[in-house]
């Protein structure tokens, strides 16, 4: 279906291929568990789509940033999802009204805003710290959490970036500290809030065999997992303590043959406080709800040895894996965690139509 | 704060908005409302739909008080409010808390909708 103006948004469009596609090759909805698209802003990703079509167990999904450039490296990825064994059934599509909205290096309207910000934006809520804050809050208001467990999370986060020389907030803070900064969004003040940072993170990653034979003792990748996240659509489950990290959790730990007993030490996304807290749930530390106590009790492995985003900086994701490798060869310096073997490692729990993803990494030492 | 553009999905919501109604998308088929608008429902993949008024009534799932200065223009603090629908379970709308204090906030906080400014906002009903 070609036309010059489709009249209809690119989630229509998207639905519409995806629904054909399926009929084409005898399957349904059913079958899929897999959806990956590459777009340049203008386009719905599958976190919109699966959710509007009702898909509730998608175990593998793909948004690559790009063009042309990247349309045969998406099927590419999706041949390799499936060989791994993380999805059965991948669907690929792409949608967009080039002629009618946007296209790159076009002359036509800009971009069609990502579907929900038109609900939220004319309201001043668009910034994450924002969101974020209303979804701590629901926390609060289901399970009594507190200020001052979130407030543990910056102090004791912050204790480890004491130890690091590389983190940019070496300060100790106590509690009293976390309660006296100011407000940025209640229930969030500004010590709830990672640092806005410059700096830059990267990762090799090579056949264990060859890993074996380099420089540095190599840590092995067990398990990978995504997650499609969730959207407020109707029909869907609205509930925002939870996030879509507990619904990938099972398939993480099953790849890696491991539970939450078993991981040494957590390096959490850690946006803001609150993310660190209901991760701990989510990933089966402890049970729903019991996240504050939790964080106030100290239990469980450590988290964030490097002083997280909080602390150390925001480099989106990959210090923290980097952190999770340096504990695993034993390098982390004063802020080791003793024997560690076992790491998690995670990004952002899936909140606001966003999908989640995780590692679980283990050192041979 | 002004809108966004609409989406080709939402134009016909937010034109009800400006003549002063609130409206959902209810499926023609198996007869569950939605919100936001898009073209299938996700429970049993009907295309057909239609407009229905809201009750335009909801209580508060959620909230923030905001306080930083994210916009030069924009006066602080002001509340957001996430509000269930009494339509569903799963029916959220997002506004200001308007003609109240955020002091008044209150987990399940019964509230109506008051169109305004072409904006749907919402106060303790
Ligand atoms: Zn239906």
């Amino acid at each position: 279906m070609f036309s010059k103006n489709s009249g209809v948004s690119t989630l229509t469009l998207a639905m519409e291929a995806i629904l054909t596609a399926l009929d084409d090759a005898g399957l349904s909805l059913d079958d899929v568990d897999g959806l990956a698209t590459h777009r340049v802003g203008d386009s719905t990703p599958p976190w919109v789509v699966a959710p509007a079509l009702g898909l509730d167990g998608v175990s593998w999904y793909l948004d690559q940033f790009g063009g042309g450039s990247v349309s045969h490296s998406v099927v590419g990825q999706a041949a390799m999802a499936v060989a791994s064994g993380v999805a059965g059934t991948v669907v690929v599509y792409r949608a967009i009204n080039a002629r009618s909205e946007f296209r790159m290096g076009g002359t036509g309207r800009g971009a069609a805003p990502v579907f929900d910000a038109q609900y939220q934006a004319p309201y001043g809520y668009f910034a994450p710290p924002q969101q974020f804050a209303m979804y701590a809050r629901a926390h609060m208001n289901a399970y009594g959490t507190t200020h001052e467990q979130l407030g543990a999370i910056a102090v004791r986060q912050r204790a480890y970036a004491v130890k690091n020389a590389r983190a940019l907030k070496r300060d100790p803070i106590t509690l009293d500290d976390y309660l006296a900064s100011r407000w940025i969004a209640e229930p969030f003040r500004l010590l709830d809030c990672c640092l806005e940072t410059d700096g830059a993170c990267a990762l090799v990653i090579t056949s264990a065999e060859r890993a074996r034979d380099l420089a540095q003792p190599p840590v092995l990748i067990s398990g990978a997992a995504w997650g499609g996240g969730d959207s407020f659509f109707s029909g869907v489950p609205t509930d925002f303590t939870v996030t879509e990290a507990a619904r990938m959790a099972p398939r993480l730990y099953a790849m890696a043959g491991v539970g939450p007993e078993d991981i040494d030490v957590a390096e959490l996304y850690d946006c803001f406080t609150y993310s660190v807290l209901v991760q701990l749930e989510d990933y089966g530390f402890c049970p729903k709800g019991e996240g504050g106590p939790f964080v106030e009790s100290g239990e469980g492995p450590p988290v964030n040895t490097h002083g997280g985003f909080l602390s150390e900086g925001y480099v989106h994701g990959v210090n923290h894996v980097a952190e999770a490798v340096a504990q695993l060869r034993g390098t982390a310096g004063d802020r080791q965690v003793a024997g560690a073997r076992v790491a998690l490692s995670t990004a952002q729990p899936g909140y606001v139509l966003a999908g989640t993803s995780a590692l679980i990494l283990r050192g041979e030492r | 704060m002004t809108r966004l553009d609409p989406d080709r999905d939402s134009a016909p919501w937010w034109a009800a908005v400006d003549r002063g109604e609130l409206l959902l998308q209810r499926c023609a088929s198996c007869g569950v409302p939605r919100f936001p608008a898009r073209a299938l429902c996700n429970r049993c993949r009907s295309r057909e739909t239609a407009w229905v008024p809201a009750r335009g009534t909801g209580r508060v799932y959620s909230w923030i008080v905001n306080h930083q200065r994210f916009l030069p223009d924009l006066p602080v603090p002001y509340a957001v409010v996430c509000v269930r629908l009494d339509e569903g379970e799963d029916i959220l709308m997002y506004g200001n808390l308007v003609d109240a204090a955020p002091e008044a906030l209150a987990p399940g906080l019964p509230v109506r909708a008051v169109l305004r400014d072409g904006l749907v906002q919402w106060t303790p009903a």
